[in-house]
């Protein structure tokens, strides 16, 4: 939204700036309406007046958005010019008609305005659009013409997003507030607690002073004590037994996590967002991915895939345009971006990408976790051999639509009435993946 | 006494171990080393550290590098993977040859290449299929140019950005056009669309391209 900003002032020149047609139009409304109309219809070379007709503001309004709104907005500059106004400054609206019909005809005949339009935004071609008649182009400049005149929308509906976002703001606050009452009354507690410590202690001294009968004595200092407790068979036996079983479990955990990777989160050159990308975008993972259906490796995407995207988008909503410009300076030094490997499965080991995705379908989640909510990337399952096998045991081979399980599944079929599972095609064979 | 002795070793023992594992930054404690990483050039587990695994490292090498070093240093960036050396041909299993029209190249490819694949229901199946992988982000499941990239998506009020420019398949500039534009597009890219060419097949890009007809009815 910040290149809106940038153009605020022409839109605003635009608008301010007394306009002579709009001037005319104004005053002698209902009677040029009927003109133009009339002109429209007998002749059409003189109908260079825009129209007010709702008609051909509606007609043009469909024609606009199915056509020119992918490069034009009316009010701000996207691929090409914001087009209010364009009816004023362009030399003439035959000079459009023919702009729009073939604008690289027009530029190659080295009409003035046509090239310098054409170098002012980097020598971007705009589509002939050669089906269009020149009322298609009259309505449309009809609808140009009836929004720019609204006055100025971005202006009202501004403030109303910005309200829109402050109740998101102020819903994070009451957690804080809760937060800090309960911390509050945790403390208070504990404080309670010390003083009533200190009242029982002052309580005992002064009961202590007065002769007592045994029983009352008894009451006020029991031989069953905490200290007593502590230092019981039974209690010592507890705590002992609790240390040897939680460290004997912590060992086991050790042991079982060496050569294990999961969880490993390493940052990367680029602070690259999956959840950005595959959650909010939802890019497919193939499109970055495209090893994936065919390799061993599901591959890295190089950096003209990222520039496929990024030679536009340039500034990111997190971190501006920091991390995005560590890929454009990739792309123009022609420099690899050093990515950290992230599943490093060992070398004693073959996996393969397309054999899982391509030929079983299975989705990358199923292996790599919830990727679309990752910020950072991290290792999410165990990728052990025990992992490996358990989905091999448990897992219905995808035999649908293709010929080559055909005579195995009939085979399979004749002994067993269990679905064939990957275990029962030579799933847990040592030498698939060890070799 | 020998009790608490022995319990305090098992205990550092087992902080020790939980140091094993891996967690952000920490890959974790190796089991068997060299046989974890590859001596032979890999393109995505490459070590360019020379030093690295010196431990282990029970061979002389010439250069004297340690085990696990596994980089060419011939290449450029010291990347195991090469491009091709120039004027090589790859084939694929049909016999295709690489589709050689460069960019500049649209109107003769739009009115000249003929899409070899016929237009059977499961052509166009796996067509939809790559156009969802491919396209459909920019272009939208319907070819109208509102694909989430394309239009931006809306996080918590906040607008995120967007690519402009993306056109609806439907507009009068592009609903006459042949497969063969499309082909070429997605190889060279045009406008503000960039090349597709590395990333799909050219069999894959005509299956688009039959698809893609598809949405212009």
């Amino acid at each position: 939204m910040s290149s809106d900003s940038r153009f605020v002032p022409l839109v605003l020149k635009t608008d301010t700036e007394p306009n002579m047609i709009k001037h005319f139009t104004s005053t002698a409304c209902k009677f040029f309406t009927l003109v133009l109309v009339f002109a429209l219809i007998s002749f059409n070379n003189y109908a260079q007046e825009i129209s007010k007709d709702p008609a051909a503001i509606n007609a043009g309004q469909a024609l606009f958005n199915a056509n020119c709104k992918a490069c034009h907005r009316v009010q701000q500059k996207l691929v090409g010019p914001a087009l209010a106004g364009v009816y004023d400054r362009t030399p003439s609206i035959d000079w459009i008609k023919s702009f729009v019909k073939n604008s690289s005809a027009v530029i190659a005949s080295g009409e003035p305005y046509a090239v310098k339009l054409y170098n002012e935004y980097n020598k971007t071609q705009m589509t002939a659009f050669s089906s269009f008649k020149d009322e298609d182009i009259m309505n449309i400049l009809a609808y140009i013409k009836a929004e720019a005149d609204k006055p100025a929308p971005d202006a009202a509906a501004q403030p109303t997003t910005g309200g829109g976002g402050q109740p998101a703001a102020n819903a994070g606050l009451p957690s804080t507030y809760l937060n800090v009452i309960l911390v509050g009354m945790i403390i208070i507690l504990i404080l309670l607690l010390i003083v009533l410590g200190f009242l029982v202690s002052a309580l005992k001294r002064f009961i202590d002073q007065k002769t007592l009968t045994e029983e009352d004595k008894e009451v006020v200092h029991p031989t069953v004590t905490t200290g007593s407790i502590f230092k019981s068979r039974g209690f010592v036996f507890i705590v002992v037994f609790l240390t040897a079983a939680l460290g004997f479990k912590a060992v086991i955990n050790g042991l079982y996590s060496v050569g294990v990777q999961q969880g490993y989160a390493p940052k990367q050159p680029i602070a690259f967002s999956h959840k950005i990308h595959a959650g909010q975008y939802e890019i497919d993972c193939k499109y970055c991915h495209v090893g994936v259906m065919k390799n061993k490796s599901a591959t890295i995407p190089s950096v003209n895939i990222c520039m496929n995207c990024h030679n536009q988008i340039k500034t990111g909503t997190i971190t501006g345009d920091a991390e995005i410009g560590k890929i454009v300076k990739a792309y123009e030094t022609n420099k690899p971006i050093e990515w950290v490997r992230i599943h490093n499965l060992p070398d004693l080991a073959y996996f393969n990408h397309a054999q899982h995705v391509n030929v079983a379908g299975v989705e990358c989640q199923t292996c790599h976790g919830p990727i679309e909510t990752m910020d950072v990337v991290r290792q999410h399952s165990l990728l052990t051999m025990g992992w490996c096998i358990d989905c091999h045991r448990k897992t219905d081979v995808n035999t649908k639509g293709n010929a080559y399980y055909d005579n195995l599944v009939e085979i399979h079929n004749q002994s067993k009435k269990t679905p064939m599972k990957v275990e029962d095609i030579g799933g847990l064979e040592c030498s698939k993946c060890h070799y | 006494m020998r009790f608490v002795t022995s319990l305090f070793v098992g205990l550092s023992a087992a902080v020790l171990l939980t140091s094993c594992g891996a967690g952000g930054e920490d890959q974790g404690t190796e089991y068997a080393p060299n046989m974890y990483h590859s001596v032979a050039y890999e393109p995505y587990t490459q070590i360019v550290d020379e030093d690295a695994g010196r431990w282990v490292t029970s061979i002389e090498y010439p250069d004297g590098h340690a085990e696990y070093f596994n980089s060419n240093k011939f290449n450029p960036s010291r990347m195991n993977m090469r491009e091709p050396a120039a004027n090589t041909v790859s084939r694929n299993k049909n016999g295709w040859l690489p589709y050689r029209l460069g960019k500049d190249s649209l109107a003769f490819a739009a009115s000249h290449m003929k899409n070899p694949l016929d237009s059977t229901a499961e052509i166009i199946a796996s067509g939809k299929a790559l156009y969802e992988m491919y396209c459909d982000h920019c272009h939208g499941p319907k070819g109208a140019g509102d694909g989430k990239v394309a239009a931006g998506v809306k996080i918590d009020g906040v607008q995120k950005g967007n690519y402009n420019g993306v056109p609806d398949y439907k507009s009068g500039a592009l609903k006459d056009i042949s497969e063969g534009h499309i082909f070429h597009v997605i190889t060279h890219g045009k406008g503000l669309m960039w090349a597709h060419g590395s990333q799909i097949s050219p069999e894959d890009r005509w299956k688009i391209a039959k698809y893609v007809k598809t949405l212009q009815k």
